[in-house]
């Protein structure tokens, strides 16, 4: 059994790299101080804090681990080094990962050495199964490969708009791919999970938007594939970005984990927008997360036939009344109790493709929201821009979009299932996220979100100036991570090793 | 110097696996052999120090001085540091303050018990946060050889025979402890050997590279100087030990390529004894790399920093400093004498002890026709956190 206060003191640091500076000498320390040691006393109070979460190191000195310790022993091979930061004033002990190494593998130490590398919130090693997951942020990935450094900088909003919207938005997808039956899906690294997509799509949501973290006053995750059946992903997200104002270790946000299948995320859209806009909420911004290590039983197991088109990853959205870039417009949401997918308390994988999968279930619901939402606001679909639909199969979502009378054109840019798989609570999200990377201002985006169980919210969002704006802040998109020459591909029974995680 | 500390006998175990022997047996072993080469008895001691690094985690023991008192039937103070030389150290201040004139010095520890997780506790006391963040005990070895080659901007022929130069550090280890009955590898091994297990895991270094995890006690008894002469004639006085810290976590150390804790400790063993480098003939060092053996060269003094690879390429059963011949390690050092952590230290100061008094048999050294008057020890806690060096020998005349 692991000692939950050790826990928490090492993620409470380490996941977010807290150091401090003396005011007094410029001495930087990996942690946090309240007086330098050089200059001892007269330092007190003179301490600042230092956040590397979103800075880039270097690698400075690495070697090659092949029989690493216990803990380690999924991650097999790995490279381990010492990453030092503002010109070696701070140095740290560092793991590479993102890294596929191969017992035989020669690693070119000297050809890693001085390159940039950049922070990763990972899981810091494996533990017993009813322990509390530990977590790191001593994980790092090389800059110039699949995701490079980007800054985070905060923007004071200038416009507040009279519809509440989306100010800012992420989608993560991990750098591992598997390629079968025509179709690309993410595939987590080993220390990969919920939570640690879920806190990417938030860290890339922030970089967006331009918001200080502090004035974040919600945060909703939804997930299926939490690695807990009871504690929140939420929580750790709220930590790790450093959501709500921080007052001593407690952030001042509320933060709660929702669940509704793959609408868990999708679903909460409307309470943020409700939420920022209630004028005694004294909340200005809400951040709706949805990520998924998307479940699926080996291939020939019950509830294996998922297994052909489960991905990985997440995607987050900021609603606020501020600097938005795509005003909230409607909704309408439907539910009826049909079990098309479901996972029992204690079972592994979920169940699936029974007697409700297909008509009874996605498409009655999607068909259903979309239609009222559009009937409500009296549109058709060819007064439309975009439709995103949510996505758990390459043929779903088309047979939907051309039913409901879209065209290519409208549906296709939010198509994403063919290059990342179905991210569950991610999956809608990820499609809207890749429509706003190209969407003009003023065009119109209707959502249908859809969860087993089952239900569908249906959006629609008018997009704004802003959205060519804040495009510019954004390196890691949807396109950049689908097209990624550093993606690698792995075969399946290395995809199923990875998905099991550490 | 009044109440100088002088150690009048030694005794240890053999190192390596003692699956078949709990730890007091081992304790037991080392004290006896020491008790039998003086006229010391149990009943004469009046404290013990006894060092051991993690015994109570390996072995889910309690108070380790419990046991010793229960093995020894002494109900007098006893203490426990972590390494040999701090305890050795601890006793050397009381003697010298006066206030004990004999005492018995013990190390122990029992590592192989733990096959299964000795290397997470030896990376977790190295250091958590690299620990953490996935390093192994012998990565900050790997890291440190790497940051060595930077600094002095080693490249090319040179970086080749710095390769070589680290091979014939443990092939000369291993060639030693083939004369040392205590060992626990007493087998040569070959520069092939080094290099192609580098070689087959594709790493700086490899296995032949590093010292082993082991079994193993050592003991030795210390007296007052005053006290010595009543009891042998060949005492051998502990001129200095030189001590320093440095911080638990390597990555964070303003210099990378070498140990400041050894060069201080050093200096300060160097200042109180005024023994200098060059008037020490042998000396046992922390070998539990290869890279550490070429290390501890320049921070004690004997060579230049990034030099030492120059001295030891090349040479067969000592180093080449300046023209004079320097032994190192000649029981066969960690890589194959062996490396229990809290006994280690006693093993080293074993070594020196026998050599001075010109008792260490086929491995004994001659300058000239004589042994070797200085020596000198240096042992670490933890990967350079902590540093002794231990001088022994006879005074100098001024």
């Amino acid at each position: 059994m692991s000692s939950e206060p050790i826990e928490r003191r090492v993620s409470y640091l380490g996941d977010r790299l807290k150091a401090s500076q003396c005011q007094c000498c410029g001495k930087e320390y990996f942690e946090i101080r309240d007086y330098c040691s050089n200059c001892g006393r007269k330092s007190y109070g003179k301490m600042s804090s230092v956040d590397l979460f979103y800075d880039k190191g270097k690698l400075e000195l690495c070697t090659f681990i092949n029989e690493p310790t216990n803990k380690f022993s999924k991650l097999a091979n790995f490279v381990y080094g010492i990453v030092s930061f503002h010109d070696g004033k701070i140095r740290v002990p560092a793991r590479l990962t993102d890294q596929l190494i191969c017992g035989g593998d020669e690693v070119d130490l000297s050809s890693l050495e001085g390159r940039e590398v950049i922070p990763r919130f990972r899981r810091r090693y494996s533990v017993g199964k009813s322990e509390v997951v530990p977590t790191i942020s001593l994980a790092f990935t090389l800059a110039d490969e699949y995701y490079p450094h980007q800054e985070y900088k905060i923007i004071e909003p200038t416009k507040e708009y009279e519809l509440p919207g989306i100010v800012g938005y992420g989608a993560y997808a991990s750098r591992f791919r598997i390629k079968e039956g025509g179709i690309e899906r993410a595939v987590p690294f080993i220390d990969e999970d919920a939570v640690t997509a879920a806190v990417e799509a938030g860290k890339l949501a922030l970089i967006h938007s331009g918001l200080d973290s502090a004035w974040i006053g919600k945060v909703y995750v939804g997930s299926e594939s939490n690695p807990y059946a009871v504690k929140p992903i939420a929580s750790k997200v709220a930590q790790v970005l450093k959501l709500g104002e921080e007052e001593g270790d407690v952030q001042g946000v509320d933060a709660v984990d929702t669940e509704f299948a793959c609408k868990a995320a999708a679903s909460m859209f409307k309470d943020a927008c409700a939420l920022v806009s209630y004028p005694r909420s004294g909340i200005k911004y809400a951040m709706v997360t949805g990520a998924d290590n998307s479940q699926a039983a080996p291939r020939g197991c019950p509830g294996g036939e998922l297994d052909a088109f489960v991905g990985y990853g997440g995607a987050s959205f900021i609603y606020g009344k501020h600097d938005v870039i795509a005003e909230m417009e409607g909704w309408y949401s439907c539910t009826s109790d049909t079990p098309d997918f479901w996972r029992r308390d204690g079972e592994q994988y979920p169940m699936h493709g029974g007697r409700f999968t297909g008509d009874p279930a996605y498409f009655k619901h999607v068909r259903k929201s979309a239609t009222k939402l559009m009937e409500r606001l009296n549109v058709k679909a060819s007064d439309l821009n975009y439709f995103v639909p949510h996505q758990p199969n390459p043929t779903f979502p088309v047979r939907i979009a051309k039913e409901l009378g879209f065209k290519d054109e409208q549906y296709l840019p939010a198509i994403q299932i063919n290059k990342f798989g179905n991210t569950y609570s991610g999956c809608a999200l990820v499609g809207l996220a890749a429509v706003l990377d190209v969407a003009k201002p003023d065009e119109r985006i209707l959502v249908a979100s859809y969860g087993s169980g089952a239900g569908s919210d249906a959006y629609m969002l008018r997009t704004t100036s802003q959205l060519l704006d804040k495009r510019k802040r954004q390196k890691i998109n949807v396109k950049f991570q689908a097209d990624n020459p550093f993606a690698e591909y792995v075969d399946y029974t290395t995809y199923r090793r990875l998905k099991t995680g550490m | 110097m009044q109440n100088r500390p002088a150690i009048v006998a030694v005794g240890r175990t053999k190192f390596g696996e003692h699956y078949g022997k709990e730890p007091e047996k081992l304790i037991e072993e080392a004290w006896l052999a020491a008790s039998n080469e003086c006229s010391i008895e149990r009943k004469d001691l009046q404290a013990c120090y006894m060092s051991d690094c993690f015994l109570p985690i390996t072995n889910k023991l309690g108070l380790e001085e419990g046991f010793l008192s229960e093995l020894t039937e002494l109900h007098v103070p006893m203490e426990v540091t972590r390494s040999f030389s701090a305890a050795l150290l601890t006793a050397c201040h009381a003697i010298q303050a006066g206030v004990y004139e004999r005492v018995l010095v013990g190390g122990i520890e029992k590592m192989t018990d733990r096959w299964d997780k000795i290397r997470d506790d030896l990376m977790l006391l190295d250091d958590p946060w690299s620990y953490y963040a996935g390093g192994t005990p012998e990565s900050n070895h790997e890291l440190m050889l790497r940051a060595y080659i930077k600094k002095h901007h080693i490249t090319g022929e040179n970086l080749d025979k710095l390769n070589m130069a680290l091979a014939e550090v443990t092939v000369k280890n291993h060639a030693n402890a083939t004369k040392n009955k205590y060992a626990q590898y007493q087998r040569k091994i070959t520069i092939e050997q080094v290099l192609s297990a580098r070689k087959a895991e594709h790493k700086p270094l490899g296995l032949y590279d590093f010292a082993p995890i082991s079994d193993g006690a050592s003991a030795l008894i210390l007296t007052s100087e005053a006290v010595a002469k009543k009891k042998t004639d060949s005492a051998i006085p502990v001129l200095a030990i030189g001590a320093a810290t440095d911080y638990l976590n390597y990555p964070a150390r303003e210099d990378l390529s070498h140990f400041v804790a050894a060069e201080l400790a050093m200096k300060n063993a160097s200042q109180m004894s005024k023994i200098t480098p060059s008037d020490l003939q042998i000396i046992e060092v922390y070998d539990q790399s290869t890279v550490m053996e070429m290390i501890a060269l320049e921070d004690m003094g004997f060579c230049k920093p990034g030099t030492a690879w120059q001295s030891i390429h090349g040479c067969q059963n000592c180093y080449d400093i300046g023209g004079k011949p320097l032994y190192v390690n000649t029981d066969g050092g960690l890589k194959a004498n062996g490396n229990p952590l809290g006994a280690t230290g006693g093993a080293q100061i074993f070594e020196i002890y026998r050599q001075l008094r010109s008792e260490a048999g086929e491995r004994q050294v001659h300058i000239g026709t004589d042994a070797p008057k200085h020596g000198g020890v240096l042992e670490f806690e933890g990967f350079g956190t902590k540093a002794y060096v231990t001088i022994l020998g006879e005074q100098k005349n001024e």
